[in-house]
């Protein structure tokens, strides 16, 4: 063990060999690729929708200009077929996509947290947790084919007036579909409330109910609302079944009006894929209008994911 | 005076609010599990039909499948409860083993000829070889030498020379692959035999190793020899049973053997479970023993939408007629695609963020940006894919390529981070203990992290899977066709999906026709194979959360 | 062993004509002929020597200006109260601090008079020359051979690897047990087997130093007397510095003890038979007859 060779030996730089090198560019490259994604659809998603407002030659089967962007961001009419391009009719049915799922998934999937987090065994967690996860896993065209071919003709004697494609099964079926997000995200915001918290309830002789309603529920509710906007961004973002169950004329209808559920209307993620029918490769007003729509639905869900993660960044109780 | 400071008791505080609130919970947390619990039973009936068997049908396998089944289960349990959680995963695998042998062997019947299957083997097989034997050769080869040799291996036996590379620059062929030589070759053993050559010894392999363990050599080579009987038995006797010997040998091997492997790793390892295996052994032969009475009395069994011919026919307008087999193999060929192109980039992502990245505002923005990515609808990933491939990159529209590539997109942040959460599950100390020895991240990554977080990755991504293969948004926004008569011929070619064919089947084809025949059937093969893949990965999530 | 050390050092020693660098001055002169002063039992050379070392958690410091010279082929104990920093400077010799963010190191540790916090120094080239055995057993999910041979195999130590393996597990007094199993896996085994597994690990590419982060703490009496009979044996070949918080422990293995006291600060260092029985501070003497801590 000569002491000479050791300032060498110390000094020979392991992390610029090249297997370091190789693997430590190859890793970086993967993690850069998703930058690389959201660049990718911010600036395609512009550029075409840039396209779509600024198109004004008539196009194949299309009479005169295209819309503007006020005329597309206030109209009230979607027929693209004669030119109107009113995206508000297909927001409002979005709008309704999230009303109607959210009165079932909301009170379902923050109850089933509860359960899951205070009340369940073990045992029965092992088995309603997969249980939930399968939920989770069906795929969404097999909920649409459940609405419409289960789920509407079961409601029809109960509901007057409810067609074969209408917004109450849609809804129906997307508020079952997201109650394992609300569900397992709020269940880990309740699980993150320290044990402490709970026995200094019991000790006070609360019992069980008022230590989940009045502990354990106010000190994760950061994480429940948090829970609740990624839940109704996944909402406003699910296609298929609404694009089987809820039809496809698009209508101006009020959302906040419980008559107009029994209506069939046209979501902005079924308008994308109604559009696309006819016209996939590129540069028809089709492909351009689902552009414009795609930008909209992105910019909306991209802002509620943000509002989420502020929510349970910013308002999250410091243990 | 005394009496006062006694008690005479606690009193109680009213439980009715928490009791009622208890059950209502309960209540809510079941009702979206039996809701969809009672819908698949409706669409399960609508495909398979049940009722329209004849009773003597449903009597006889009463008698011999499901009273035997049930006292071999109730003596199992009360002999050892393990006993029968082994006896009902065994079942559960022989399942899941024989559906995907099937889809394994609709790729060496329609895609894949044995023998560029064989050829494709070899040609990766010999440089590997050659790699392995210069790495273990000599430690002072230069890693720069190592690696040019490899590569020069690897394009050699895949491309000859000068290969693509040559052919850019209008140089013809000189030296023929590996590959082409081998595929080229005039004469070539019996494609079953082939097919039990590149399937078998593997198999085998494995087998021995999982049964016999730290066994004498005796027992290990009778192992491998047991397995690679069945193998050929497999390809042997499939013409007895009107199959072609290619898809028996696939089946043999990848649906059969394996649980029989188990089955006889259980025997031999586990004395005390081995109780358990009388539950399989019983549903096998009460299976057989109740098709060969029906068939001789003469019961009709029930005349299921699911049935042979709707799994191996293409689709028809008439919903009767119409098969699903040109969808499964879509699904397949995309599943395939998608794990080539996102599992690597998703895992090395993961590996980034969790063993490389330095704590700054670049790796917070890969961090959020990620999260936000996950988020994104599945139909503006398909925009995505339409936009970039098919408009900017003039690629053809609807095919295996570009659906794979964007169901890779649409999956990747999931992959990234289920991976991340398995990497973070490897404790501190081992990544301490391999630093302590003087590793390097890279060596630390390679022979600790990955390894331990393996089965939490394989997990992850076995779900993230299952979900690409449900989605139908992003195939139809890059134009995949509704209606696909046959399976496609190579990645480039446009595919159908099994999704894609049931929104086709409900939405082109609206009908009560196609309501009640093929899009339930379509539904059931579906789902059932989205709860094995889940299934899959359940189980193996438990198995390495115990052991941890 | 002796085999691999003069095989190692060859290997090492292609240095041998290189200038003696301003780093080699500052160590004492009596450094040149460490080899042969080893075999003199009264003064070992320094083979670690820190001076005026601060280790700083964020704002906090861990280490208050330690100096201390660490005897070569000596069992050198740190001893003190948790929270002392003891754990801290054993980890500042190999550089596992590099690891954790928020820790600054200031002043100067030399390894053979290089300061291994010099700005060339590779801190895994470094970790190859002093190896480290934890507080828990940690062996990887790999086989007991996969174990012992896997510094052999990321330092491309050349040799006959089964030899070396065989060699480190008799070294650990682990051999006998496991010789007929070397295929199955590391986590088989029981913690005080594990923790000798450990022990093989470290000193199989062997290194000049072992440092040990209360090795024992996790095992029972018998491992425990196992282990410390071991880092005895070890002493005659390597320099071992182990971090304890039992006292009897420390008495018993160690030939020089360090008591770290409250605040990071090194408050005596000197042979273990002086320490324990006539210790020159008073709070060392309340520490040691368990005043306190």
């Amino acid at each position: 063990m000569s002491g000479d060779s050791l300032a060498d030996d110390l000094t020979r730089r392991t992390q610029n060999a090249p297997p370091e090198l190789l693997s430590r560019t190859f890793f970086f490259v993967c993690a850069a690729l998703s930058i690389a994604t959201t660049i990718g659809l911010i600036v395609l998603l512009t550029t075409e929708a840039a396209k779509f407002f600024t198109f004004s030659a008539p196009l194949v089967g299309v009479e005169g200009e295209t819309a503007t962007v006020v005329e597309f961001l206030t109209g009230t009419e979607w027929q693209p077929t004669s030119g109107r391009f009113g995206v508000l009719a297909l927001v409002t049915a979005t709008l309704m996509v999230m009303i109607g799922s959210s009165i079932i998934a909301l009170p379902l999937g923050v109850g089933t947290a509860i359960y899951l987090s205070e009340y369940a065994s073990p045992r029965v967690r092992s088995i309603l947790k997969p249980g939930l996860e399968i939920l989770a896993g069906i795929p969404t065209v097999v909920y649409g084919f459940f609405a419409i071919i289960y789920i509407t003709p079961m409601l029809q004697p109960f509901v007057p007036g409810l067609g074969t494609f209408n917004m109450l099964s849609a809804c129906i079926v997307v508020g079952i579909m997201i109650i394992p997000m609300v569900a397992s995200i709020s269940e880990d915001a309740m699980s993150a409330v320290p044990e402490e918290l709970r026995q200094a309830g019991y000790g006070m002789g609360a019992t069980k109910f008022e230590v989940s309603t009045d502990i354990v529920v106010p000190s994760a509710l950061s994480g429940i609302f948090s829970s609740f906007i990624l839940a109704l961004s996944r909402a406003i973002g699910e296609t298929m079944a609404v694009t089987i169950a809820a039809g496809s004329t698009a209508q101006f209808l009020n959302p906040f009006n419980p008559a107009t559920y029994t209506e069939r209307a046209l979501p902005m993620t079924a308008a994308m894929i109604k559009l696309i029918g006819g016209d996939v490769t590129g540069g028809g007003l089709a492909y351009r209008s689902v552009f414009a729509i795609g930008i909209t639905l992105f910019v909306i869900t991209l802002a509620m994911n943000v509002i989420s993660d502020y929510v349970a960044q910013r308002y999250r109780e410091e243990y | 005076m005394a009496t006062n400071n006694e008690i005479e008791g606690f009193g109680r505080v009213s439980r009715t609010a928490g009791t009622l609130f208890r059950y209502l919970l309960l209540a809510a947390t079941l009702f979206g599990l039996v809701f969809v619990t009672i819908l698949l039973v409706y669409v399960a009936n609508d495909a398979i039909r049940p009722l329209t068997a004849d009773p003597g049908w449903h009597l006889t396998f009463f008698l011999t499948l499901v009273i035997p089944t049930l006292a071999a289960g109730a003596y199992a349990n009360r002999r050892d409860i393990a006993a029968l959680r082994t006896g009902v995963f065994t079942i559960g695998f022989v399942v899941v083993a024989l559906m995907f042998s099937g889809g394994a062997a609709m790729i060496f019947v329609d895609i894949v000829e044995p023998l560029t299957w064989l050829a494709f083997l070899l040609a990766l097989a010999v440089p590997t070889a050659v790699t392995m034997a210069v790495v273990s050769y000599d430690h002072r080869v230069s890693f720069v030498a190592q690696f040019v040799v490899t590569v020069a291996a690897f394009y050699l036996s895949l491309f000859g020379v000068p290969g693509p590379l040559g052919s850019l620059a209008g140089v013809s062929t000189m030296v023929p692959s590996l590959f082409g030589f081998v595929a080229g070759l005039p004469f070539a053993p019996a494609p079953w035999l082939m097919m039990a050559m590149t399937f078998g010894p593997p198999v085998a392999y494995v087998g021995s190793r999982y049964v016999a363990g730290d066994r004498d050599r005796r027992t290990h080579v009778l192992v491998g020899a047991g397995v690679l009987a069945v193998v050929l038995a497999g390809g042997a006797l499939a013409p007895f049973a009107g199959v072609d010997p290619v898809p028996g040998v696939v089946v043999a091997a990848v649906g059969i053997a394996p649980p029989l492997v188990y089955a006889a790793g259980t025997a031999v390892n586990r004395p005390t479970e081995r109780v358990g295996l009388l539950v399989p052994a019983t549903v096998v032969v009460g299976s057989l023993v109740g098709a060969v009475a029906v068939d001789v009395v003469g019961f009709a069994g029930p005349q299921s939408w699911v049935d042979w011919a709707f799994l191996t026919s293409s689709h028809s307008s008439t919903a009767a007629e119409a098969g699903f087999y040109p969808a499964i193999g879509g699904s397949i060929l995309l599943m395939l695609t998608v794990a080539v192109l996102a599992f690597p980039v998703g895992i090395g992502a993961a590996v980034y963020l969790e063993e490389y990245a330095p704590n700054n505002r670049f790796t917070r923005i890969i961090d959020v940006n990620i999260s936000n990515l996950a988020g994104v609808p599945s139909v503006v990933y398909g925009l995505l894919g339409l936009g970039l491939f098919v408009t900017y990159l003039n690629q053809p529209p609807g095919t295996v390529l570009l659906g794979g590539a964007t169901l890779g997109l649409l999956i990747l942040p999931i992959v990234i981070i289920s991976a991340r959460e398995a990497i973070r599950a490897v404790p501190e100390e081992t990544r301490a203990a391999s630093y302590g020895m003087g590793a390097t991240k890279w060596q630390t990554v390679k022979n600790v992290v990955l390894p331990r977080s393996f089965s939490g990755i394989l997990t992850g991504t076995i779900l993230a899977l299952g979900r690409a293969i449900g989605e139908t948004a992003p195939l139809i926004m890059i134009g995949a066709p509704n209606v696909k008569y046959s399976l496609p011929a190579g990645l480039s070619e446009a595919a159908s999906a099994m999704p894609l064919q049931v929104y086709a089947w409900s939405s082109l084809y609206a009908g009560d026709d196609f309501y009640q025949k093929a899009v339930p059937a379509g539904v059931v093969v579906l789902v059932a194979i989205l709860l094995a893949m889940n299934s899959i990965a359940i189980v193996l999530r438990n198995k390495y959360q115990s052991t941890e | 062993m002796s085999d691999n050390t003069s095989e190692f050092s060859a290997d090492a020693g292609d240095g041998e004509t290189a200038d003696p660098t301003a780093d080699d001055m500052v160590i004492e002169t009596d450094v040149a002929s460490a080899t042969s002063s080893s075999e003199t039992t009264t003064t070992p050379d320094p083979i670690i020597r820190s001076r005026d070392l601060d280790v700083f958690y964020g704002e906090e410091q861990a280490l208050d200006s330690i100096d201390i010279d660490i005897p070569e082929n000596r069992v050198t104990a740190i001893i003190g109260p948790s929270g002392c920093g003891k754990s801290t400077f054993l980890r500042c010799i190999n550089r596992m601090n590099d690891r954790i963010e928020a820790c600054r190191v200031e002043g100067e540790l030399s390894l053979r008079g290089k300061n291994v916090y010099d700005p060339d120094v590779d801190p895994v080239a470094l970790r190859r020359r002093v190896g480290m055995v934890f507080q828990e057993p940690n062996p990887f999910p790999k086989s007991i051979y996969d174990n012992v041979a896997y510094g052999l195999e990321i330092q491309d130590v050349e040799g006959d690897h089964d030899e070396i393996v065989e060699q480190s597990l008799k070294r650990a007094a682990l051999w006998d047990e496991v010789s007929h199993q070397l295929d199955s896996s590391g986590l088989e085994l029981s913690g005080g087997q594990q923790q000798r597994l450990c022990i093989a690990r470290a000193i199989a590419p062997d290194p000049e130093v072992l440092l040990m982060d209360e090795p024992a703490s996790a095992l029972d009496p018998v491992a425990t007397s196992q282990v410390e009979d071991l880092i005895e044996e070890l002493a005659e070949d390597y320099t071992v510095v182990i971090v304890t918080h039992n006292m009897q422990q420390a008495a018993r293995i160690s030939d020089k003890t360090a008591v770290f006291l409250t605040g990071g600060e090194l408050v005596e260092f000197g042979d273990t038979d002086q320490i324990f029985e006539n210790p020159e501070h008073d709070r060392v003497e309340d520490y040691i007859t368990g005043k306190f801590g």
